[in-house]
């Protein structure tokens, strides 16, 4: 009697290793999905006037399983066939989380993709490039020119040391097709009926946020059950406080580099003074992010600060009109400074057997024709427009090309910080719901979140 | 057991032939990943690359200083009110108003009862979100429409009412299986010890006591089991719904063991939460069983 309970209870647990050990596919920091119906016309390019090559096969891992980002990509992978016979690519599109999860394994495989999206950072990038599994891309960098396409801010997010120890320096491991620029976006409706103009400065902004409160209207949609939205309401407010050297020190953890400083505590003392005074969505606490956007596209709100990822889902089926800005600055000659950056880049597996092929892929993925596809679906790009690329004037993609355009001009384009360290994305997002809940105050949230980030630098060492 | 003695010359390797199948698969699929998992629990592993560190018990050393790990077992212990006690205690009102006399329709109410436990957790997770939602959720504009409007809350972002609110999903996911378990050991329970009771003036609360609750000890037993590792392991709910915030209000083990293999890329530390939750949940299975089959004896 007795062994059979021994075995039952044995069976009834087997089941929560296996629970534990599953990663669940479920976006977590993806932005709002894009229901943007494509302008792509299929448009023939000159193809290269490559030798044709034996039958060869490219194994592509990538995250644009949206419907608007996958038609680009399909698009691309067809014209890139076209010009190369002989290839053909196997392209394998998951969702973020499930890529994240999967790809550093299939990266450490003889048979693993061949070009594949590895996120920046050091738990991403980083440790692969420790574990030796990325090729590094410096060589073609300088054959296809990359450096003129992408500036050096853009180009050291996607180098690492070759130990994969210093990030922001040393070899490129990475290009990205996409940019992003965090900013605000503003209901135009609502702003012209009451006559309320874009600010100039931070303290215009602040006061802003108080006329649109007196006239009973929520100055910023926010959603902050995600966590992850919390770290863009601070950090933009953070952007304006510090200076970009600081930032750029601070995510590449060098020059002694502090979380606890008084810029990052009066950013914090700036949100709980703005949930105070009701500047937020009521119960934000408790709004998801999908659902601050859907609120915020349906008129319920004046402003909401979030990434430029976000305009095509806002001009679709939309019935208000919306505008996009740059979180301003302390004062109008200081240079732009906002979190910003650039997508999730493609890299190659250092075991691969056609490295060349891989990043004559590569070099199509950031060429100017992936720049007028990915412009057409209202994407940023991070390379340049071809020159007779037209915008249409006053739109909300022009404002968001135009935002990118600027901190590009300013040398301002900031950092998400949660590429701190590797586990700095966890420490603040839950260090900031507690701030925006008001459980801690400002020096106590820098404290906490200082204490993850020197953990980390001691280790380095 | 209930075996019967081999014939002479038959070979016990028959036997092994039929349980092959089920045996294969049990030791590729459950326990070679749980002896792998508790020997990756003394490593230093980043899950991908080939520097495999041995670091002994540093892991467990570590985990026994991690406030987190002993914060998420707290939240653990708290949902096994709301994954084990309340659906049993529901199970068994609505097993006693349903289970014993054939009520009209009632098939319809049985069903639609366990309709809960046959959804899918990310569908359940899904659909709470939105009812919590703060602001166009049904929960708070139903508050506000019968003149409760000051009870609205944030629900699943609020420090104090996260975890109950997660916990309160746990309940209602769980009760259904407990009132069909109670009502299947009802309709076994002879109906002569209720009539016999009837005629000696027992009321149906002292039958309830005498008879029903004694009855069901199987279905306890079974019941006890199940819910409380649901609630050891609760994973999928926290994951929709809050990912252990605000703050790490609803952080449960499991999500901290997902956290730290797959977030931060520290598959030893993880290895060796899971390792404990699973002897925890091996522990409380195996006392149960044993108070029960000593009852028994």
């Amino acid at each position: 009697m007795r062994k059979t309970y021994l075995l039952l209870s044995l069976t009834l647990i087997m089941a929560v290793l296996l629970a534990a050990c599953q990663p669940a596919a479920t976006p977590t920091q993806s932005p709002a999905a894009m229901a943007t119906e494509a302008s792509t016309q299929p448009k023939m390019t000159e193809a290269t006037s490559e030798e044709p090559v034996a039958e060869t096969k490219l194994v592509v891992w990538d995250q644009f399983y949206r419907g608007v980002e996958s038609e680009v990509i399909d698009q691309l992978n067809k014209e890139f066939e076209e010009s190369h016979s002989g290839v053909t690519i196997e392209r394998v599109s998951k969702v973020q989380d499930d890529l994240k999860t999967t790809v550093k394994l299939a990266l450490s495989q003889e048979d693993g993709p061949d070009v594949a999206q590895v996120n920046q950072g050091r738990s991403d990038m980083g440790a692969l490039v420790q574990a030796d599994l990325l090729l590094s891309l410096n060589d073609y960098a300088a054959k296809y020119q990359w450096g003129e396409r992408f500036s050096t801010s853009v180009s050291s997010r996607n180098s690492f040391t070759a130990d994969g120890k210093a990030f922001g320096e040393g070899n490129l491991y990475g290009v990205s097709p996409t940019a992003e620029v965090v900013g605000i976006y503003y209901n135009k409706d609502i702003f012209e009926e009451n006559g309320w103009k874009i600010p100039n400065t931070f303290t215009d902004f602040e006061k802003l946020l108080a006329d649109i409160k007196a006239k009973g209207i929520t100055p910023i949609v926010f959603g902050n059950l995600d966590g992850w939205p919390g770290i863009h309401e601070f950090s933009s407010v953070q952007h304006v406080l510090v200076d970009g050297k600081y930032i750029n020190d601070f995510t590449y953890g060098v020059n002694n580099a502090s979380f606890d400083i008084e810029q990052n505590r009066e950013a914090a003392k700036i949100m709980q003074d703005w949930v105070d005074k009701g500047y937020f969505s009521d119960g934000f606490m408790g709004i998801g992010y999908d659902d601050s956007a859907q609120l915020f596209k349906a008129g319920q709100g004046a402003m909401m600060i979030t990434g430029s990822w976000l305009a095509g889902e806002l001009t679709t089926d939309a019935d208000q009109q919306f505008g996009f800005f740059l979180m301003p600055q302390q004062s109008t000659d200081k240079p732009q400074l906002a979190i910003g950056g650039v997508g999730i880049p493609y890299s190659i597996r250092k075991t691969t057997k056609n490295p060349d092929l891989a990043a004559e892929y590569l070099d199509w993925m950031v060429s100017p024709r992936a720049a007028q596809l990915w412009a057409e679906a209202r994407f940023v790009p991070a390379m340049p427009l071809p020159a007779d690329f037209k915008i249409e004037e006053g739109s909300l993609f022009a404002d968001t090309v135009n935002a990118w355009n600027v901190i590009n001009r300013d040398n301002g384009v900031g950092h998400y910080i949660d590429w701190a360290t590797p586990t700095f994305y966890d420490t603040i997002s839950a260090e900031l719901q507690k701030l925006f809940g008001k459980e801690i105050d400002p020096a106590t949230f820098t404290a906490n979140v200082e204490k993850d980030y020197s953990a980390f630098l001691a280790s380095q060492k | 057991m209930v075996g019967r003695t081999l014939w002479p010359g038959e070979s016990r390797l028959k036997g092994w032939v039929y349980l092959f199948p089920g045996l294969a698969i049990y030791l590729v699929f459950v326990f070679y990943p749980i002896l792998e998992t508790f020997h990756a629990s003394f490593y230093k592993w980043d899950g991908f690359s080939s520097n495999r560190t041995f670091i002994g018990i540093e892991n467990y050393r570590n985990l026994l200083g991690d406030g987190q790990f002993f914060k998420a077992l707290s939240h653990n212990l708290i949902f096994l009110i709301f994954y084990c006690i309340f659906p049993i205690l529901i199970g068994l009102v609505l097993a006693s108003l349903l289970g014993r006399r054939p009520l009209p329709g009632m098939s319809f109410f049985r069903a639609g009862l366990f309709l809960p436990q046959v959804l899918s957790m990310v569908v359940v997770g899904v659909m709470w979100r939105w009812i919590y939602n703060p602001a166009f959720g049904p929960l708070n504009l139903f508050l506000k429409s019968v003149g409760l409007g000051a009870l609205n809350r944030s629900w699943l972002g609020d420090f104090d009412l996260a975890l109950p609110a997660v916990g309160v999903i746990g309940s209602w996911v769980q009760y259904g299986f407990c009132m069909v378990l109670f009502i299947a050991g009802m309709q076994r329970i002879p109906k002569e010890l209720y009539e016999a009771s009837e005629l000696d003036g027992a009321g149906s609360l002292r039958q309830m006591i005498y008879i029903t609750l004694p009855g069901l000890r199987a279905e306890f037993g079974v019941a006890l089991i199940t819910t409380i590792v649901a609630a050891l392991r609760v994973f999928d709910l926290v994951f929709v719904t809050t990912r252990g915030g605000p703050g790490d209000e609803t952080l449960v083990a499991a999500f901290l063991v997902y956290r730290s293999a797959f977030q931060q890329n520290r598959i030893g530390y993880a290895a060796a939460v899971a390792t404990v939750l699973t002897l925890v949940i091996f522990l409380v299975s195996f006392l149960i069983l044993r108070v029960q089959s000593r009852q028994e004896e």
